[in-house]
């Protein structure tokens, strides 16, 4: 390939491979050092052993996966939900269905806060809510707020594959006796399966790395992942660094797993 | 009501259940007394924006800091992510996907991941706790967004376009700011907006770097146990580039483009 055609994409090398990369490397480096003396110092697998056979890790670990699992499986399903809803509407109507894409998580979560917290405006309206959702062990508040952040998300890509053929295809079926059910399990779901696997395992990956949302809406135990790192910095200066670092490096290889199935899929569809 | 209006109903009822529960910022921000169980404050007041507008805690600080830091990040974005969406976009599907994913990829991994690794040496190059390093640290997350936002625009119509501004002797500087950047005006509109909100609302990233000089969001957190008043106050900010993104959508979907 010519030199002129390489050389428009050197700044996404100097971003993606100078910055990110050099922050990889650069986690990498402080995990492998928990004395972090100098430049070279020596190599130690210390961190990575301590955070290993941590208990808390262990916890962490679970606690992120489940919470990830449930607000990607609750967005996907209202996604294809409200899309149904959504199809005949006018742009105002899906334009304001894409506001919470805007809207930064830590925000949704002070929001959340103010609506489920205990004296909070659903417990003023209902008189008291049955279960606490702020602050509960389950993180019900967490997959409240990445449902309500992730759905719009998913919402827009199914809308964007639930096009006017496939409504076509579908009144054709119709016309041919396939009832609702018939219709969505052969005529839709062929044509959204793709976007929407791929929006939910890229969903899933932004879920699995939250931090400022369970710091705002979280438990105190279990943390998740990236909360627990933090908890890490804080609890010991000499070390700390090393374990936060090591703990951050599995969120990261998770999501990047996520990341590389969506893409599998991706390839699959167009192959 | 006719049949086209009974279809409208669901989907306005769906969107306003999204957006309705963001209401609840500004009224809270602007309830002096509100005591459970009332479900309307008993007291209107201004003493959360008195309080964010004093400067106390740090607040105008931590506010100005953000937008500096959002509008430089989202300028360099703009400028490094512009070759590159023109480059992706002219590479056939296969070499698009390829760029896309390639440039995607840090928004993939957590933000607190990505801060701690760069604050490991941010600290040896003095860039820890700095506004360059706040925009360096922001542009990770900030650059993919804009080149994925600006690459559809770069279509074979613009080719021809620029292609007969050079034929007229344009310049490369001329074919740029009369007739790429107006053709893509909506695109770079979209991607400056979405830049700067994704900037604005950076938390793992700013933490790791730049604890020591907290952004907007690094301020609000305590905020929202010990005053959640000041907490709404400060929420209603990052609303502003939000619905402004809104309305500029909402009139780019009316125009035949």
């Amino acid at each position: 390939m010519s030199l002129r055609r390489l050389l428009p994409l050197v700044p996404a090398v100097l971003v993606v491979g100078v910055l990110f990369g050099g922050a990889v490397v650069g986690a990498l480096r402080t995990s492998l050092q928990p004395a972090a003396a100098g430049l070279l110092g020596d190599v130690s697998l210390d961190a990575w052993r301590a955070v290993l056979t941590d208990r808390a890790f262990r916890d962490a670990l679970l606690f992120t996966s489940a919470v990830t699992v449930a607000a990607t499986a609750v967005s996907a399903a209202l996604a294809v939900a409200l899309a149904g809803a959504l199809l005949r509407s006018g742009t105002a109507a899906r334009a304001l269905a894409g506001l919470p894409v805007l809207v930064p998580h830590l925000v949704v979560a002070v929001v959340a806060v103010l609506w489920l917290g205990p004296g909070g405006l659903a417990d003023r309206l209902l008189g008291t809510l049955p279960f606490e959702i702020v602050r509960d062990p389950w993180g019900l508040g967490i997959v409240a707020v990445y449902v309500y952040k992730e759905t719009p998300f998913l919402l827009l890509l199914v809308l964007t594959a639930w096009d006017a053929d496939v409504v076509d295809r579908q009144e054709a079926a119709a016309v041919h006796g396939a009832d609702r059910w018939a219709r969505l399990r052969h005529v839709v779901w062929p044509a959204i399966r793709v976007p929407l696997t791929v929006g939910s395992l890229i969903a899933a990956a932004f879920t699995f790395g939250s931090f400022e949302v369970p710091l705002v809406i979280g438990p105190t135990y279990p943390p998740t992942l990236a909360v627990l790192a933090l908890q890490e910095t804080q609890r010991s200066l000499l070390g700390g660094q090393a374990r936060a670092a090591a703990i951050l490096l599995v969120a990261a290889g998770v999501s990047l797993l996520l990341a590389l199935l969506a893409g599998r899929e991706v390839r699959r569809a167009t192959r | 009501m006719r049949p086209d209006e009974a279809r409208r109903w669901p989907a306005l009822v769906a969107a306003t259940l999204l957006v309705a529960p963001l209401a609840v910022l500004p009224v809270r921000a602007l309830a002096d007394v509100w005591r459970a169980p009332a479900v309307l404050p008993q007291e209107w007041g201004t003493r959360a924006v008195a309080y964010v507008a004093s400067g106390n805690a740090g607040t105008l600080r931590a506010l100005g800091l953000s937008v500096v830091v959002g509008v430089l990040t989202t300028v360099l974005a703009l400028v490094l992510g512009w070759p590159v969406a023109r480059g992706a976009a002219r590479r056939g599907a296969r070499g698009y996907a390829v760029v896309a994913t390639f440039v995607a990829l840090p928004l993939l991994v957590p933000e607190f991941a990505t801060g701690t690794g760069l604050a490991a040496w941010f600290l040896r190059l003095g860039l820890a706790d700095t506004v360059v390093g706040l925009v360096l640290a922001h542009l990770v997350y900030v650059f993919p967004y804009v080149v994925l936002i600006l690459a559809p625009g770069f279509r074979a119509e613009l080719t021809d376009l620029e292609e007969a501004a050079a034929a007229l002797g344009a310049g490369p500087w001329q074919r740029l700011w009369h007739v790429s950047i107006p053709t893509l005006r909506s695109y770079v509109a979209t991607a400056t907006l979405l830049g700067f909100i994704v900037s604005l609302s950076q938390y793992g990233t700013s933490l790791a770097v730049g604890g020591g000089r907290p952004t907007l969001p690094l301020l609000l957190v305590p905020f929202v146990q010990t005053d959640p008043q000041i907490a709404a106050a400060l929420g209603v900010v990052f609303l502003v580039p939000a619905i402004v993104a809104l309305a500029l959508a909402a009139r780019a979907g009316r125009q035949p483009v």
